[in-house]
């Protein structure tokens, strides 16, 4: 113990409040966390630099595998990058079935995180009921796609499997099913007596934070940020639908920026989520799924492209990005960058966990439900109580040397 | 004191240690499994507390660095032999406590103090900053609940003008008291039931272990042998906090309502000890169920300070409310 | 407090559990001797949950039609494909298949297709059954 009567716990690399590996560093007086440092890093896996060791159909199998909850949405990214790049246009259908694929997601991850934050409350029940319903729509992708992870959907300029109208039936049961279940979901997460004395007031995120912070998704959106890239971007078939921001001001709550507030923007996202594929199964044109059916003959055009890209989608978690770079000539890709949400919302954190208990830290480190597998890949430790480090040039440049040494073998730790 | 009588305490104290992790372990089983059914899992075994005890017991025994060793092994040790005392303190179903004086309510209260600080200790002891806010936080709700515990307890006795368990059971207290003071007793009773989680470290009032948040608190440098020895310090303490808790408001024996037959016919006697035994254990799993088992899965776990909160203002307030309806309903 | 989540809980204590016990409720004290037994058929195991019908399971490989073109080589992100040059055919490595099919979009004869086979775990990923051998 210091004289100043603080001592540091360390949350991570591995610790029971984290799924993934990831340290935070507190200074506790107390109960009270008066500091907080995070230091990622911990899961780097390498695999920007593995995908630009080959071509770019390998890499649509490698990018779903970035991570293990929102593998649509790299997938979805890094094709509409590699898309933008070489100048493929995927058909309508494929849009339609894209978003539809991508909003189930959506339901599957808020479902995910919600028994996970009901977890580290304490609260075990609650997570074996939301996994227990989480099985339905894991069934029903499995049922479209045939895996229940990892589906291998996507390809450039379309999709790899078709949503014919004989599976109507059973997504709309799905749906129904969730739309049944919500108002239990609601009346567990923002009713129970136990749940609410956990979550009001706790991990307050204001306004200003969240915009200085660049926090993105569910996180900021319960601080009444209106920010979703689907409605200001649209991109796949967005443009035609109607969605709406989903703020806790739309339903009657404050936007305090708490964690019933990110809760309760995941559950109307949930809602949301059924709506849209409701309308993609209504307004679906009937057409050819892929404008590339020629695998081979879309390898040499991607081959022979020259260009750069981007993919720039609203996860469940916020907004990701994708950056692609092609070479004529060159098969494998020239450049891959991936920005995950979670890096966006990391920074979040500090103000965040300031003066709460560290009986808030696991509610408060899933409540911007992190995905450490995603956002591993820079090795910049910019959160430092709430003050941002900055890196000069020199040093940067030292960094990114030393890394791309660590990444070909020349380990020098 | 015949010598005879000295050779059959003795042989009863060193069965009841036995016999108290036989049922704890039996009951942690009960309570996993059902804990697994509410919660629509198939759930582990019955025997699988019996398994893991086992295995903890051949695992290796890990003493970290920076630990006080003695306090460290001597601990876990601590914890389980004044489960053990307490237990021999208490009267198992029909049977009369083993040991008896006058003040066995109040030796009971401390003993069951005994593991917790022990637990504290031990955390504490380890050298993880884990371990001491685990210890901090114990040592927190152990004051936060003493209190509501001493109120139920020293409600019952007052009844009695005895703090001899045996007195106590021998005669249930709802016999003794009018409509108000029934009253009080269901109030007292309702203190009793919130005591119990927090005794016993479950969620709602499992902060000192915390798995999310501390990963397993003052528990967390413990491994192999003290491990299980802390283990079935639990299991043992759960069957001591829910005999007392029959003892001091449901001591009923089925033999007080129906028999059947006289001392004269020695089977027919054995035949209604064991109808006793089984109406005994049959109560001490609706305790487990209802204070335990239920509880753990219908609420999550609680801040410190709120936990706190909760023992030393509303619980305290009904149990006191519950001690002067009984006064009042006495004095009257 | 009687929460509605305690009568849900007391009225999950009497329905059907949701976890699917396959392939046996309880795992075995002795796995090896399980396995055998229900490898001759004397113990049944629980079912699976059913699988749909476009399942992406185990590759099957159709080696007469393959015209041994190695675009499938060019595809597959994992190098579970390996040519053998003398017999002009491809060699699958079952343990390393990460079921993205993209060797059956991109083969001009189809020769790849998904089967419904999914028990697949093993210690040996070079076992018979896990090398597809032309």
């Amino acid at each position: 113990m210091n004289s100043d009567n603080t001592y540091e716990v360390p949350i991570g690399p591995i610790h029971p409040a984290l799924k993934e590996p990831f340290l935070i560093k507190f200074k506790i007086d107390g109960e009270r966390i008066v500091g907080a440092e995070a230091h990622p890093g911990m899961n780097h896996r390498g695999i920007e630099f593995m995908g630009m060791h080959r071509n770019p159909y390998k890499v649509i199998p490698l990018s779903e595998r970035i991570c293990g909850i929102c593998s649509i949405v790299h997938q979805h990214m890094y094709v509409t990058a590699v898309e933008h790049a070489a100048g493929i246009e995927p058909t309508n259908r494929a849009r339609y079935i894209r978003v539809i694929m991508a909003e189930l997601e959506r339901i599957h991850s808020h479902v995910l995180w919600a028994g996970v934050a009901a977890h580290e409350i304490g609260f075990d029940t609650h997570l074996h009921f939301t996994w227990m319903i989480r099985e339905k729509v894991m069934d029903l992708l499995e049922y479209i796609t045939g895996n229940r992870v990892n589906y291998a959907m996507w390809t450039f300029g379309g999709v790899n499997r078709d949503i014919p109208k004989r599976m109507y039936p059973k997504i709309e049961a799905t749906l129904k099913y969730y739309e049944e279940l919500y108002g239990k979901l609601e009346e567990i997460f923002l009713g129970d007596p136990s749940i609410r004395l956990r979550t009001i007031g706790v991990g307050v995120l204001t306004k200003e934070d969240a915009l200085r912070l660049c926090g993105v998704g569910p996180t900021v959106r319960a601080s009444g940020v209106r920010k979703d890239v689907r409605i200001d971007q649209p991109y796949a078939a967005y443009g035609d639908l109607d969605l709406e921001y989903q703020l806790p001001s739309l339903y009657g709550y404050g936007d305090t920026g708490d964690i019933f507030s990110k809760t309760l923007v995941r559950l109307k996202e949930l809602v949301q989520s059924i709506d849209i594929i409701r309308q993609c199964l209504d307004q679906m044109p009937d057409e050819s799924i892929n404008s590339e059916p020629k695998m081979a003959a879309t390898l040499n055009k991607l081959k022979k492209a020259d260009g750069e890209g981007i993919g720039r989608i609203e996860a469940p978690r916020g907004e990701a990005f994708h950056y692609v770079r092609l070479k004529g000539g060159k098969e494998e890709l020239d450049c891959w960058k991936v920005r995950a949400s979670t890096y966006n919302n990391l920074a979040t954190y500090a103000p965040m966990f300031m003066g709460e208990q560290i009986a808030d830290i696991p509610i408060i480190a899933a409540c911007i439900d992190p995905c450490i597998g995603c956002m591993d890949r820079a090795e910049i430790v910019d959160v430092n109580t709430g003050k941002r480090r900055e890196y000069h040039h020199e040093e940067l440049h030292r960094l990114s040397v030393k890394k791309t040494r660590d990444l070909l073998g020349g380990v020098e730790r | 004191m015949s010598w005879n009588d000295l050779a059959l305490r003795v042989v009863l104290v060193i069965i009841i240690p036995f016999v108290g992790i036989f049922l704890g372990l039996l009951y942690k089983g009960f309570d996993r499994k059902i804990t697994a059914m509410m919660q629509s899992r198939i759930g582990p075994p019955w025997r699988q507390p019996f398994r893991d005890v086992s295995k903890l017991f051949m695992k290796e025994n890990i003493i970290p660095d920076n630990a006080v060793p003695w306090i460290f092994n001597g601990a876990p040790i601590a914890a389980l032999v004044a489960a053990f005392v307490a237990l021999v303190y208490l009267p198992l179903g029909p049977f009369e406590p083993v040991m008896e004086g006058y003040g066995d309510l109040i030796l009971v209260l401390y003993l069951l103090a005994i593991p917790a600080v022990a637990m504290a200790f031990g955390g504490l002891a380890s050298g993880s900053p884990y371990a001491t806010v685990g210890a901090q936080r114990e040592l927190v709700l152990m004051m936060s609940y003493e209190f509501p515990l001493a109120i139920a307890a020293v409600t019952i006795a007052w009844r009695y003008g005895s703090f001899s368990l045996g007195v106590i059971s021998s005669d249930p207290v709802w016999n003794l008291v009018g409509s108000m003071g029934a009253i009080g007793l269901v109030l007292v009773l309702t203190t009793m039931v919130a005591v119990l989680p927090g005794e016993l470290s479950k969620v709602p009032f499992d902060q000192a272990e915390a798995e999310t948040e501390l990963a397993g608190g003052i528990l967390v440098e413990y491994s192999g042998r003290n491990l299980g020895i802390f283990y079935l310090a639990e299991v043992v303490k759960m069957i001591v906090v829910g005999t007392l808790m029959i003892a001091l408001f449901f001591p009923h024996n089925i033999s007080d309502w129906y028999s059947f037959g006289g001392p004269e016919f020695a089977g027919l006697v054995v035949a209604d000890t064991l109808l006793d035994v089984g109406f005994f254990l049959l109560k001490l799993l609706i305790i487990i169920f209802s204070s335990v088992s239920l509880i753990r899965v219908a609420f999550s776990r609680f801040q410190i300070d709120r936990a706190s909160y909760f023992y030393w203002v509303p619980m305290t307030i009904i149990g006191l409310l519950g001690t002067f309806l009984v006064v009042l309903e006495g004095v009257i | 407090m009687p929460t509605t989540t305690i009568y849900t809980l007391i009225k999950q204590l009497f329905t059907k559990k949701a976890t699917n016990p396959f392939p046996v409720k309880y795992a075995p004290s002795n796995m090896h001797g399980a396995a055998a037994l229900i490898g001759s058929g004397k113990v049944r195991i629980n079912p699976p949950v059913n699988i749909p019908k476009n399942f992406r399971g185990k590759m099957s490989y159709d080696k007469d039609s393959c015209i041994g073109c190695k675009l499938c080589l060019k595809v597959c992100p994992s190098e579970a494909l390996a040519f053998k040059d003398d017999v002009k055919k491809v060699k699958h490595y079952v343990s390393r298949c990460t079921f993205c099919g993209q060797c059956a979009d991109i083969c001009p004869k189809d020769c790849f297709a998904f089967t419904d086979e999914f028990l697949m775990a093993g210690t040996d990923k070079y076992a018979e059954e896990m090398v597809i051998d032309p």
